[in-house]
């Protein structure tokens, strides 16, 4: 780009003169009145001039920080050509072509997106495939620029994956080439970046795990517009805690940077587990790091949910939601223990009340996982995760095989059926920019959702405005504190609680609302539902549970129940089982109608049964960051 | 994978070295080709080491690094001319990838001002702002409860007084069909269009309900000038020119064959 300054100035020159003889350029950023007007007093940073949307009551924006391109070692075996340039024109509503030939675009783009490749080996594999590149001469790199169909790319994979885990593995990883991908991504992030109108991230996702294959990985999200030379990667070291030691030093360099762990489901205990990487039990300062480093977690994505499991939460009737049993890129099973995000908040609590720190303070988000360069899609248009491997029903075991295997089985053996067209990120902000939006990540002032675009609020405080205010907004604010807070307990109050939840205007209404509380009694971590507003009629106070609203689904032809359900639903609510002298957790969760799942239309659309062990339908949801309550002692 | 198997047996791999050294020391002796071994080349061999290592190669290295290119040149040699890359995929595959790469990377000049100009004249629309409207709303779950406070309005209610709660705003600046799409569900552009203008008017359908609207503003399409863009512009007319470039290169390739269609 350097040689191109001096082009640019002449223009620009030449511009302004042309400017001046002209009757001035037309104002691109005219106020808008009624938007800005709503900013009340603002204290603010002010050096930087706020974009036309912004709202000081904030505004709810969507994305994916979740992405792969052609970048990653594994996307691109899997059939990936398009570049980080292409993932943001997508996500700006743009269209690419999946490998396997179909066309691939939102209905409604997205606000942010962050492309997250694998940082080992980053580039590495699609210099392979050029000729041009000197790591296209060794042996692994045999085939790499014909890779065929779906079954020989998993092939390949397989090969590659194992060896990579071998020492010789080095004579690939030429640090020229990294630092040409990454260098690539970043610049790709900032010509993208909109202030105002899209934000794109500068990312990165470390792919570290256990000795069990356990799953630890985490997507590094930069604030600004610059990052380190080289993403710290699993080559560099498998341990998570050195990856927060090389966040600290690169924040101490004006690198601010936050990580978010994803598929604790598939970690096999890990991810939340009660000792340090070296297994020496908790304390103070590996919490206060984690949380310096870790203020969110992907609670979904479309290799499952991580909200919580049936076996962890038996008396949550809404547990058993699109859960991926095993440990990732493995045929193991995953130990639920461990795994789930509901379970570590419950363990926080716990070691906040009997250590005084909480290393799993988390606030929640939802991303795609995509290794498409795209999105996951939806359930009625699901575009697959893993390119080639999973672009068809036959292919992800939705859909029957031609002729049954030799053994009979009628569909593939696969675990791409456990997958779930889901998950986006949902944060409140001023406006779309780098930092209201990251600043947003820092207060987890956040919210995820299986993939429709479900909005909910969520106020807890003891000056909480009634919920039909016509200032809710701007007094919950003042008078509580957000999804994401804290609360210290006044002594022997309860707090109020404002829970309000909008459907998505493209899908499903709305079926219940429902505030899931978590606390410690006596030593033991204990956990309640309450359904808090319902489309179907009033809460029953004894169970806490919504009337059934009558929506259904039909199965033939994924029609739903016209009429049933609403477009929003909201309530003022204090916990009947308050005690002010325990620790305790609120999170909001929101569900829609049922709807098919991906695996009913990729059916419907081929004509034959759904297949008969998965679940027809499913309840898209909303799941807010919790507040946390704290005794006054 | 089976095929690879048995390339790495190194049993193989010496009977087919043995067999090569055989072919090239019969068919050498009276004719024997060149292969020279110079100061440049050695020099590539360290630059290439560096790369991959980050070391610099000392003598030792560099001598093992020119014996091995050494060896892997004379079969490459004697491949060549017992026509081994002839009808082989791989070859063929690799050789156009890398004639691309050529194609694509020949540096392009900068383009004049006026080039620029015409570019951005001939892709205007991709630098045009879509007409935009700035509007109030409200919101009602029912048809007939909307009727209704429409009805109240035109009787002369303030319109602050009508209207059910929702996470919506209560007004809308500059919003695209794009956008209004995006906050109220598919087809509400095209519903909006159709009202007038400085009156409260619908009620419209969205995915959440029902909603009357005043459209306070028309913001008609607008064009971004080109000073304001300059970098963008510049960049999307290097990437038409590269795919260009490539494309012309092909059709002059084209040009330097005779192509025969042979029809049955």
């Amino acid at each position: 780009m350097p040689r191109l300054t001096p082009l640019i100035s002449a223009l620009t020159l030449l511009f302004i003169v042309e400017g001046c003889s002209d009757n001035g350029t037309p104002a691109l950023t005219e106020a808008t009145p009624e938007e800005t007007s709503a900013t009340a007093a603002s204290n603010e940073t002010a050096s930087t001039p706020r974009t036309a949307g912004f709202s000081a009551a904030r505004n709810a924006y969507f994305g994916d920080l979740h992405v792969h391109t052609m970048y990653s070692f594994d996307a691109f075996i899997f059939g990936t050509t398009s570049s980080p340039d292409d993932a943001y024109e997508f996500a700006k509503g743009g269209m690419i072509t999946h490998p396997a030939g179909f066309d691939m675009q939102l209905q409604v783009p997205l606000d942010f997106y962050g492309v997250t490749d694998h940082a080992t080996y980053i580039g590495v594999l699609r210099a392979m495939a050029d000729p041009g590149s000197p790591v296209s001469q060794h042996p692994v790199a045999e085939g790499m620029d014909r890779l065929g169909g779906a079954l020989e790319r998993g092939a390949k994979f397989q090969e590659i994956l194992a060896f990579l885990l071998t020492p010789e593995a080095a004579e690939v990883n030429d640090p020229a080439i990294r630092r040409s991908a990454w260098a690539d991504i970043i610049a790709a992030a900032n010509r993208h970046n909109d202030p105002g109108n899209f934000t794109a991230f500068i990312g990165y996702e470390y792919t570290a795990r256990a000795p069990d294959r356990g799953n630890l990985h985490r997507n590094v999200i930069f604030r600004g517009d610059s990052a380190p030379d080289l993403p710290l990667s699993r080559t560099d070291t498998m341990n998570p805690e050195d990856l927060w030691d090389w966040m600290d030093a690169n924040r101490e360099q004006g690198f601010e940077s936050l990580a978010i762990p994803h598929n604790s489901n598939g970690s096999n205990g890990h991810m939340f587990a009660l000792t340090d990487m070296s297994g020496r039990p908790l304390d103070d300062a590996y919490s206060d790091q984690r949380m310096r480093n870790e203020p969110l977690v992907e609670i979904t994505q479309v290799k499952g949910t991580s909200d919580t499991h049936p076996a962890l939460s038996p008396n949550d009737e809404w547990a058993d939601f699109e859960i991926m049993p095993l440990r990732i890129a493995s045929t193991l099973y995953s130990e639920p223990n461990g795994s789930y995000v509901r379970q570590a908040f419950l363990n926080g609590l716990k070691l906040q009340a009997e250590q005084g720190f909480n290393p799993f303070k988390f606030g929640v988000i939802g991303s795609s996982d995509s290794h498409n360069a795209t999105y996951a899609g939806e359930e009625h248009d699901y575009w697959s995760k893993v390119g080639l491997r999973d672009s068809n029903g036959i292919l992800r075991g939705s859909v029957p095989t031609p002729e049954p295997s030799a053994t009979g089985e009628r569909y593939v053996d696969t675990y791409f059926d456990t997958w779930s067209a889901a998950g986006l990120a949902g944060v409140w902000a001023e406006e779309n920019t780098r930092e209201s939006i990251y600043d947003a990540f820092r207060r987890k002032e956040t919210f995820g959702t299986s993939g429709t675009r479900m909005k909910v609020r969520f106020f807890g405080g003891y000056n909480l405005p009634d919920v039909d205010d016509a200032n809710m907004l701007e007094n919950a604010y003042a008078g509580g504190v957000p999804m994401g807070g804290d609360l210290i307990g006044a002594t022997g109050q309860a707090p109020s609680f404002i829970a309000w939840i909008a459907k998505d205007p493209n899908s499903a209404a709305l079926e219940r609302l429902q505030i899931i509380k978590g606390w410690v009694e006596n030593g033991e971590t204990r956990e309640e539902v309450y359904d808090v507003a319902c489309s179907g009629g009033p809460v029953d106070p004894e169970t806490h549970r919504c009337p059934d609203n009558g929506a259904r689904v039909d199965i033939s032809d994924c029609s739903i129940t016209d009429g049933v359900g609403t477009a929003e639903l909201r309530a003022s609510w204090q916990d009947p089982d308050f005690n002010p002298d325990q620790h305790a957790f609120y999170y909001v969760r929101g569900l829609e109608n049922p709807t098919c799942r991906w695996s009913t239309w990729d059916a419907i659309r081929a004509g034959v049964e759904p297949h008969p062990d998965l679940y027809p339908t499913i309840q898209e949801r909303v799941w807010s960051s919790p507040i946390w309550v704290t005794p006054a002692q | 994978m089976a095929s690879g198997g048995i390339l790495k047996q190194p049993l193989l791999w010496f009977a087919i070295i043995g067999l090569l050294l055989f072919i090239a020391d019969s068919q050498l002796s009276n004719n024997r080709s060149e292969i020279i071994i110079d100061a440049a080349l050695r020099d590539r061999l360290g630059t290439l080491w560096t790369t991959q290592t980050g070391l610099i190669a000392s003598e030792a290295e560099l001598d093992a690094l020119t014996e091995s290119w050494l060896r892997e040149e004379v079969m490459y040699q004697e491949a060549l001319r017992l026509g081994l890359d002839q009808e082989d995929s791989i070859v063929r595959r690799r050789l156009v990838q890398k004639l691309g790469f050529i194609a694509e990377s020949e540096p392009l000049p900068d383009p004049e001002i006026a080039d620029l100009e015409y570019f951005y004249q001939e892709n205007i629309e991709d630098y045009t702002l879509p007409l935009r409207y700035s509007f109030q709303q409200k919101y009602f779950q029912a048809m007939d409860a909307a009727e209704n406070a429409l009805a109240q309005i035109i009787g002369g209610m303030p319109a602050e007084n009508v209207g059910e709660t929702s996470m919506l705003n209560q007004s809308y600046a500059y919003r695209s069909a794009l956008d209004l799409n995006a906050t109220f569900g598919a087809g509400f552009a095209d519903r909006i269009a159709n009202l007038s203008n400085g009156i409260w008017d619908g009620p419209i359908q969205s995915g959440f309900g029902y909603h009357l609207i005043f459209i306070s503003a028309i913001h008609p399409e607008q064009v971004t000038p080109l000073q304001a863009i300059p970098e963008q512009v510049l960049q999307d007319f290097q990437r038409a020119r590269q795919l260009q470039a490539r494309d012309s290169y092909i059709d002059n390739l084209l040009d330097e064959y005779e192509i025969i269609m042979e029809t049955q």
